[in-house]
């Protein structure tokens, strides 16, 4: 049994938001960006690792693959992680995969034309809406908070 | 035991030559949300000195909550600095000079820390936040 990740949904995976709110209020050790252009890409994962203190370790995996990722940290020692996707499809592709939670913050999901925009940092497409309804539907609680001392703004149903 | 004096946030004021303090603040607040007791003293050109020094005052007396009030100004030898440090008697003070966002983010994080405390974390920050990037990354490529 891995232990309950505090998965984040936010299109700009690693930023200050992440760096500076939301890893010291989950207290994570690991951060896994689940993103598969990350994972295939060394130099985004560079830049990325510089901006993580030091003290918490990365790992950039394929979308697919988060399991996998935290079944392999948690072998090393108990580690609390912050698991970022990128989109709500990613988050969606990983449950079907076998990734479990039961907590869903969605950070920034940023204004694209034809999105709904249901607070400051999130604006859904139909696609985001249906795939945040099925989460629901599993019993899985949304969080729109963008910071974590943000008040918890914006309804989904 | 003294639990209720560490748990009172420290007052923040950015003290700058224009807007920068402002903009700094407002900054911060996109990354870690609003945050309370915190205040912009913005020193304009054509502003009396006697004036600026009543807006700092004013500024510590707002902020303060029994933990004393971090200044951060933005240069050593201006008279945003200067100003303030004439204040230092009078009031529980650190000044603290070059303030950037690392360190203002660090401060923001660490505010209920004794004063000397959160100064010497912010100094740290302030320092290690900044990163000649492509050096990092360069020496990573010849290392791997």
């Amino acid at each position: 049994m891995t232990p309950t990740p505090w998965v984040r949904i936010d299109n700009r995976l690693i930023h200050g938001q992440v760096i500076e709110a939301w890893l010291p209020y989950t207290g994570a050790s690991v951060i896994v960006v689940a993103n598969d252009e990350v994972a295939a890409d060394g130099i985004q994962q560079e830049i990325m690792s510089l901006a993580i203190p030091q003290t918490v370790l990365p790992l950039f995996v394929h979308v697919e693959r988060v399991v996998a990722a935290l079944v392999q940290a948690v072998a090393a020692g108990p580690q609390a992680f912050l698991v970022l996707f990128a989109s709500c499809a990613d988050a969606r592709r990983a449950l079907d995969r076998g990734f479990t939670f039961e907590h869903l913050n969605v950070g920034n999901i940023h204004y694209r034309p034809g999105n709904r925009q249901i607070s400051p940092s999130v604006a859904l497409s139909t696609d985001d809406e249906a795939c945040l309804r099925f989460f629901l539907q599993r019993g899985i609680e949304l969080d729109f908070r963008c910071v974590p001392n943000d008040p918890v703004q914006a309804r989904f149903t | 035991m003294g639990d209720k004096e560490r748990n009172v946030a420290a007052g923040v004021v950015v003290v700058s030559h224009g807007v920068f303090g402002e903009g700094l603040l407002e900054a911060a607040g996109l990354v870690l949300g609003p945050q309370e007791g915190c205040r912009a003293v913005s020193v304009a050109v054509n502003a009396g000195m006697e004036e600026l020094v009543e807006a700092i005052k004013a500024a510590i007396t707002a902020t303060d909550r029994g933990n004393g009030v971090l200044i951060m100004t933005d240069l050593f030898g201006g008279t945003p600095t200067t100003l303030s440090l004439s204040l230092c008697k009078t009031a529980a003070l650190e000044v603290i000079t070059g303030v950037n966002m690392p360190m203002l983010l660090k401060v923001l994080q660490i505010r209920t820390q004794p004063l000397a405390e959160i100064a010497a974390q912010a100094k740290k920050a302030g320092q290690q936040g900044i990163v000649v990037a492509g050096e990092i990354l360069r020496r990573k490529r010849t290392e791997g």
